[in-house]
């Protein structure tokens, strides 16, 4: 039995679970990174060794990184070699993050499965080639399960093909046809997905975060796993803070918006220092459906106070028209998109409408909302910034301008503020001295007066 | 009118052609319900009471009234606070600007105008009890526009001066050690101000985090904790021990004389 020892292991590893994994050690929460694909090449360039830190920008990062390994303590010398690419144990994980400042890299399977073969020095089997009868019977069935699927995408696009050649008249109206082409073509797409999903290998590489977006298969992986828990809290937040009657009629979000002020991820809700909002967050579009998109990015406050009225509205905080978002190219960063429309000459080259004003709220009065609402551009058509420039900021409805621009929202995310030490200087340095020394109380509500019961009644 | 009736069982008698015609008086006589002739057992039952009618056996029904119902009529004015409706169980529930106190009673959160009424797209088959905040609005609301809130609050000129000096002069009592007046007392007493917090029982205390940089503020030297040091730890338990074994000493040695005698007691 000398030739399947090693290869046990490996498979064993497979069962282990690892959900939740990456929000335990602090990695960040992503479906699929390059980053990941990135520190691997490294890896495999130089496998003994662990991988250098990272590239020090300034001299003063160079000089701390110097200093930094002489203060590593006598217990963690202890700890001994960690390496990023073989950690197994989350204290190992743990560890190597306290001492070496480095996420490990890749799902914990993986991680496991390398750590064993390396301990046990065996040669990597690959995957199709395991010697477990069971398992290879099992292989069979769904690579027959995938030769069926592609004989169904083929007849599939034949009949497709077959529709569109065909006189509209024939098929039962023009808006027939395309009904039937657009159902037919949704058939399609769910035998493309189909045929993949149930592969190991495809899986192994979705929970590696090598996935590529480009392909549907990990575009509906990543969407599910979405769907499964952030988009449910999301929705939970949309309902709680009353995004939904408050700023727009209706929501159904269908990409994923990460929110982040520099590199300090923000959960949806949270309260956020003002001087941490000072400057423009940066945000993460994943969306799940195909091609590229042209986006509006709009930061809305929805709790103004109007003291003198008695009431709340609105204040838009930024608007950001045409931005280009694909399911692999998830990046806004707002701050250098404002940068770069300060530089640009042309209105058209443009994209930002309404520059960053920074998010402030009185003393005393209660927190503000603000929402970052991500809208598509109708059939990815640019909009004209000259005009969205002429949006005034106080009392901005985002419900008409929504319906003005002809916009469909995709995603939303959500910070809170409120008063706090920074408050003072953010607000100074933006012009709002007046405001400084408002100070926001209760009103006292005036008791009724008293009646006796037959009063009342009269 | 009647003799149809009458002749029927004859009619019935004659037509059947079973029953020869010298029979047809027993048959009269049987349909007609003859019957008083023959004395039948007659049995008749006493239906006793099982269950005791008259005195405590049922318990009050007419006990004091519990003076339910709407305390406050539709349209009437309110503030928060004041109850509309008392009930028990869930006759009406709480709509806009309105919630259940602990008995289910509905109270109004908002000062407005009390509605009563029914919201389908909510549920289909609940009465609500609501508050709209201007006299002429009807409730409910339509069902996505957005929320007609009120501010409840007022807009006051802060006045910052006195509050500073009151956070001093609490600040100066509570300095530890340091009376040097040195640079670090002086980031802590503007910092201070700040973290003072209200904890529970309203009564204002320091932040934990604040607390914590005690020692750090009055220089204490600690030395630093070393994870896996056993020989330390030893050292540090045994002193625990020998500590604890000096305080039970002095706890016990004025008891000295009592304790023998209860174990002499205890033996036989």
């Amino acid at each position: 039995m000398a030739p399947v020892k090693p290869s046990v292991r490996p498979f064993s590893a497979c069962f282990r679970c690892v959900r939740g994994d990456a929000l335990f050690n602090g990695a960040p929460r992503r479906f699929l990174s390059s980053s990941a694909a990135a520190r691997e090449e490294l890896q495999t360039t130089s496998s003994t060794p662990p991988p250098p830190p990272p590239p020090a920008s300034t001299p003063g990062d160079v000089a701390k990184d110097a200093a930094a390994p002489k203060e590593i303590p006598e217990y963690m010398k202890q700890w001994g070699e960690l390496d990023p690419n073989a950690v197994e144990l989350k204290r190992d994980e743990r560890r190597l993050i306290r001492r070496e400042g480095i996420q490990p890299i890749g799902s914990r399977r993986r991680r496991a499965i390398i750590a064993r073969d390396s301990a046990a020095k065996a040669e990597q089997i690959s995957f199709d080639q395991l010697p477990y009868q069971c398992f290879q019977e099992a292989r069979k069935v769904l690579l027959a399960d995938r030769e069926e699927k592609l004989k169904d995408i083929k007849t599939q696009i034949m009949r497709i093909e077959n529709l569109k050649a065909q006189d509209s008249t024939v098929s039962g109206g023009e808006a027939k046809k395309a009904t039937r082409l657009r159902s037919m073509q949704n058939h399609l797409n769910d035998l493309i997905v189909l045929a993949d999903v149930n592969d190991p290998l495809v899986k192994k590489k979705f929970e590696d975060g090598e996935g590529d977006m480009n392909k549907p298969i990990y575009r509906y992986l990543a969407d599910q796993k979405w769907r499964k828990w952030k988009r449910l809290v999301l929705e939970q937040r949309i309902e709680q803070f009353n995004l939904v009657p408050d700023l727009l009629p209706a929501l159904d979000p269908i990409a994923d918006v990460d929110l982040a002020f520099g590199r300090k991820n923000i959960p949806i809700g949270d309260f956020v220092d003002s001087a941490i909002s000072e400057n423009p967050p940066r945000l993460n579009v994943q969306t799940f459906e195909r091609g590229q998109k042209l986006v509006t990015v709009v930061v809305v406050d929805a709790d103004v106070p109007l003291p003198e009225k008695d009431k709340l509205t609105y204040r838009c905080h930024f608007i950001a028209s045409n931005i280009p978002i694909a399911p692999d190219q998830t990046s806004i960063a707002l701050s250098r998109i404002q940068q770069q429309s300060r530089k640009a000459e042309k209105v058209e080259e443009q994209q930002v409408a309404l520059e960053w004003s920074p998010p402030w709220a009185h003393k005393g009065a209660p927190y503000h909302r603000l929402a970052i609402f991500v809208l598509e551009q109708q059939d990815a058509k640019a909009l004209n910034i000259s005009e969205i420039k002429t949006e005034k900021r106080n009392g901005f409805i985002l419900r008409s301008f929504v319906d003005r621009m002809k916009l469909k929202p995709i995603g939303v995310t959500l910070f809170r503020t409120k008063w706090d030490e920074s408050m003072e200087g953010v607000m100074m340095k933006n012009g709002l001295e007046k405001e400084v020394n408002v100070e926001f109380k209760r009103k006292k509500i005036e008791p009724l007066p008293y009646k006796r019961r037959t009063e009342r009644m009269r | 009118m009647l003799l149809p009736r009458i002749f029927a069982p004859v009619r019935a008698a004659t037509n059947s052609p079973r029953i020869p015609s010298s029979r047809v008086l027993d048959v009269l006589r049987h349909a007609n319900g003859s019957a008083a002739h023959v004395p039948a057992p007659t049995l008749s039952f006493v239906r006793h009471a099982t269950h005791q009618a008259q005195g405590r056996a049922n318990g009050a029904k007419d006990g004091p009234g519990k003076r339910l119902g709407a305390k406050k009529a539709g349209g009437e004015y309110v503030i928060p606070g004041n109850i509309i409706f008392r009930q028990r169980g869930t006759a009406w529930f709480p709509g806009e600007n309105c919630k259940f106190g602990r008995d289910h009673c509905v109270f109004a959160t908002e000062s407005g105008y009390v509605r009563y009424y029914k919201d389908p797209s909510l549920h289909p088959k609940r009465q609500y009890i609501g508050v709209a905040l201007e006299k002429e609005d009807k409730l409910p609301y339509p069902q996505n526009a957005a929320r007609r809130r009120r501010l409840g609050f007022v807009a006051v000129q802060k006045e910052s001066q006195p509050k500073e000096t009151e956070a001093q002069t609490a600040v100066a009592d509570l300095q530890v050690g340091d009376a040097t007046g040195s640079e670090t007392s002086i980031t802590a007493t503007a910092r201070i101000p700040s973290t003072l917090m209200v904890g529970k029982g309203y009564a204002y205390r320091h932040a934990n985090y604040d607390i914590g940089r005690v020692a750090e503020r009055a220089n204490v030297q600690v030395k630093e904790f070393v994870p896996g040091d056993r020989w330390a730890a030893w050292r540090k338990s045994q002193a625990r021990k020998n500590r604890n074994e000096e305080a039970k000493k002095l706890r016990n040695a004025g008891k000295k004389s009592a304790k023998p005698k209860a174990r002499k007691r205890r033996g036989p």
